[in-house]
């Protein structure tokens, strides 16, 4: 008897924790299913479909036609594609140490304010994330009018040359990657601000006792101790700008003379004007391997850091 | 590894997105039958259209990119059209331009949504025209009408021997220009490409650009740029034989005038996009500017206070005057349910009665009408202010906007790009190009 019910106890105990975990995980299923749905529906079914497309001849009004790996086979002696390629590694260049060393510094700096200067810093550097891209692209836009722009105003002012900016190839790509890291910069800085809240005061205070300056603290442990998000900031805004497109389209539409004509642009260009939709999705398809090998490659190097 | 996994999970999300890009005009992609791959006939397409017939009423969709008193015109038409025909619904749909040529249209047909009557440009006629979207309205031109309109302008609207498009308007180029600064300079409105190069030069000052041609790259560069490559003789194919020509001399020449008018001061970039504006003449901001007849009602209405006056295109030595003659065109969706309804719609809008086209050529805007009653019925209002200099000195040496595939307004683009801003030599950019355009006219079996 006392054996008996013991043994129904436990059972009872084992059954109970049991229900709850399956009910715990229907809940968790149920609360990401808008998410898991979403994400399906409106990205993973339009690749699928964009795959579909790439291994057919599609110009929109006529019906496809299934053409094998034809697409694949043209961009590889398509080189305005490995121009577009080319120029949007360079751009990568420019935007991504620029928004990384940016941001980093601007964090440090708000960081050390005291008080409630702080959040005042803080929100200003945020200010321009939160401007639609086109909105600021058009500023930009006019700001850097060769003809009637501001800043060329101020340059005639102090006696300086004007410049093109947006019309002179040389000159373009770099304004671009400049307006972009603008409007990115204050977000990042405040991923970089959160994480070095978390550095222990304490580690501070024994390295200035010790003697330590401001560029021993900051390459000793600020830096270091920021390695994940280090990580985290490389990998999203390298990504981001394989992903560069209304700042072009608003800007300089590619060009002048093709100078910031990027892959993406360059895709888009090719399904909405040359009406070439097998072929930009066979594009756009070696742009995700480009990326996702990219990327790869970063999540290597970085894990290899950790590791030590 | 865990996290890794999670990483790349959320790398495979992110890079998804530019997918997603291409993704996005393929709507219908997947339930396109692909073994209807080989039937481009337009007769058996059994499209659906967002149009339907209820009640014995047939509705129509009616698309354009107009803005401000165009667009007002536009809208018109449908009220108007309810007096003849109740019995049929047309609805009017306005978009900004860029959109328009930019993506609406081209997703809409996809997703067999398209309009049922459709401005289109000599840009992107060709392809609406060989894939069969576009509705043949031969049928519907009485001979009458064929005598009405100009040949040449029939000509534009014809492929294969059927007549895909009604021609509504005629534009012309011409060189407007600042008549004060021109006085204050002590210089003559320029004739030729030399004193165009030379008032390029003298006119620049500070903040105000002395010649705005268009510097960005596309279908509107290359309409602006064929007259001065026309004026040398040249052309980029020949259309009979269909063989590309864009080498020698007058090519090297006109893509090395461009180039010349950069380095002599002409803005390599405008903060309004579409030099088509004439806004930074008007007021001011500009000494001269290519633009076409559309201008003069813009400038009667809103820069009266400006000195304006207008010229020929400036030809070169030996030469002889060119000018393109552009317009968009309307078009019926020959995949509607309602295309006959639709093809009457726009028949009645442009190629009947002398009213309607004549409001839209002379007091909406200003343009020549391809159809001879139109220009007798408004004869007077042609020599009206500037509008006399494109009568009496500048429609003779019209020639039509050429219908090119974008492969090879993208070569000449190319060319003329590399010679304005990457200090290109003409002679092999002309080459490179003329080379890509021989290539592509190997394999290209539509219509030009």
């Amino acid at each position: 008897m006392n054996n008996l019910s013991i043994s129904t106890m436990t059972t009872r105990k084992k059954y109970g924790i049991k229900s709850k975990k399956v009910k715990e995980n229907l809940f968790a299923y149920f609360m990401l299913a808008p998410d898991v749905i979403g994400i399906a529906l409106f990205i993973f079914v339009p690749i699928l479909i964009a795959l579909y497309v790439s291994f057919h001849d599609w110009n929109v009004l006529e019906p496809m036609k299934y053409i094998g790996l034809e697409n694949y086979k043209n961009l590889l002696s398509d080189g305005q594609w490995w121009h577009s390629v080319w120029t949007t590694l360079l751009y990568t260049l420019m935007f991504v140490p620029m928004v990384f060393c940016i941001s980093l510094l601007l964090a440090v700096f708000v960081n050390s304010i005291p008080g409630s200067a702080q959040e005042f810093f803080r929100t200003l550097y945020f200010i321009p994330y939160s401007i639609s891209t086109v909105v600021a692209s058009l500023i930009w836009r006019f700001m850097m009018d060769p003809q009637r722009g501001f800043i060329n105003d101020i340059l005639r002012a102090i006696g300086l040359p004007a410049q093109d900016f947006l019309g002179n190839p040389k000159q373009a790509l770099f304004c671009i990657a400049f307006i972009s890291a603008w409007m990115l910069i204050g977000y990042y800085s405040i991923i970089f601000l959160a994480a070095l809240k978390d550095i222990p005061v304490s580690y501070y205070e024994a390295a200035y006792l010790d003697g330590a300056n401001f560029f021993h603290v900051f390459k000793s442990i600020t830096f270091p101790l920021l390695k994940e998000v280090n990580t985290f900031v490389l990998i999203v805004t390298t990504i981001a700008s394989f992903q560069v497109f209304d700042q072009i389209k608003i800007l300089t539409n590619g060009g002048p003379a093709d100078a910031t004509n990027v892959s993406v642009y360059y895709i888009y260009k090719n399904a909405f004007e040359y009406m070439k939709v097998g072929y930009s999705s066979a594009l756009a398809f070696v742009l995700f391997a480009i990326i996702f090998v990219f990327s790869l490659i970063q999540l290597r190097i970085t894990k290899g850091n950790s590791d030590e | 590894m865990k996290r890794n996994m999670q990483r790349l999970a959320s790398l495979a999300v992110a890079a998804g997105l530019v997918l997603g890009m291409a993704a996005c005009g393929s709507g219908q992609s997947a339930s396109n039958d692909s073994s209807k791959a080989t039937n481009t006939s337009n007769t058996t397409n059994t499209a659906v259209n967002s149009t339907e017939s209820s009640g014995g009423k047939s509705k129509i969709s009616f698309w354009t990119f107009h803005t401000n008193a165009e667009k007002e015109f536009m809208a018109s038409l449908p009220e108007k059209y309810k007096a003849v025909n109740p019995n049929v619904e047309v609805t009017y749909e306005n978009f900004p331009e860029s959109d328009y040529m930019g993506t609406k249209l081209t997703t809409a047909f996809a997703a067999n949504a398209g309009p049922d009557v459709f401005v289109m440009s000599p840009g992107d006629f060709l392809k609406y025209a060989n894939s069969g979207v576009a509705k043949d309205l031969t049928s519907y031109f009485t001979d009458e009408m064929k005598q009405d309109f100009l040949p040449s302008a029939i000509d534009a609207v014809t492929v294969d021997g059927k007549i895909v498009a009604i021609p509504f308007e005629i534009e012309l180029l011409g060189l407007y220009y600042n008549k004060d600064m021109f006085k204050a300079a002590g210089l003559e409105a320029p004739k030729t490409w030399d004193e165009l190069i030379n008032a390029t030069k003298k006119l620049k000052k500070g903040d105000i650009a002395s010649l705005i041609v268009e510097p960005s790259k596309g279908y509107y560069q290359n309409f602006t740029w064929y007259p001065f490559l026309w004026q040398t003789g040249a052309n980029v194919i020949d259309s009979g034989t269909k063989t590309a020509t864009f080498e020698g001399e007058g090519v090297e020449k006109s893509l090395k005038l461009w180039g010349d008018l950069i380095k002599a001061g002409a803005p390599s970039k405008l903060s309004i996009p579409l030099t088509n504006e004439i806004a930074l003449l008007g007021s001011g901001k500009a000494a001269m500017q290519v633009c076409g007849t559309w201008a003069v009602a813009s400038l009667e209405n809103n820069y009266q206070d400006t000195n304006i006056g207008l010229v020929p295109l400036p030809v070169p030595e030996g030469g002889k005057a060119a000018t393109a003659a552009g317009g968009w065109k309307l078009m019926v969706n020959g995949k509607s349910e309602n295309s006959d309804a639709a093809a009457k719609f726009a028949m009645w809008a442009f190629a009947e009665d002398t009213s309607i086209p004549l409001e839209w050529c002379t007091k909406v805007k200003f343009a020549y009408s391809p159809r001879k009653s139109v220009i007798e019925a408004g004869k007077d209002i042609y020599t009206k202010g500037l509008r006399e200099v494109f009568t009496n000195q500048i429609y003779d040496s019209a020639v039509g906007e050429p219908r090119y595939p974008s492969e090879i307004v993208n070569a000449v683009g190319d060319a003329l790009q590399n010679v304005m801003f990457n200090n290109g030599d003409p002679k092999s950019e002309a080459k490179k190009a003329n080379d890509k355009i021989a290539d592509f006219l190997k394999t290209y079996n539509g219509a030009m």
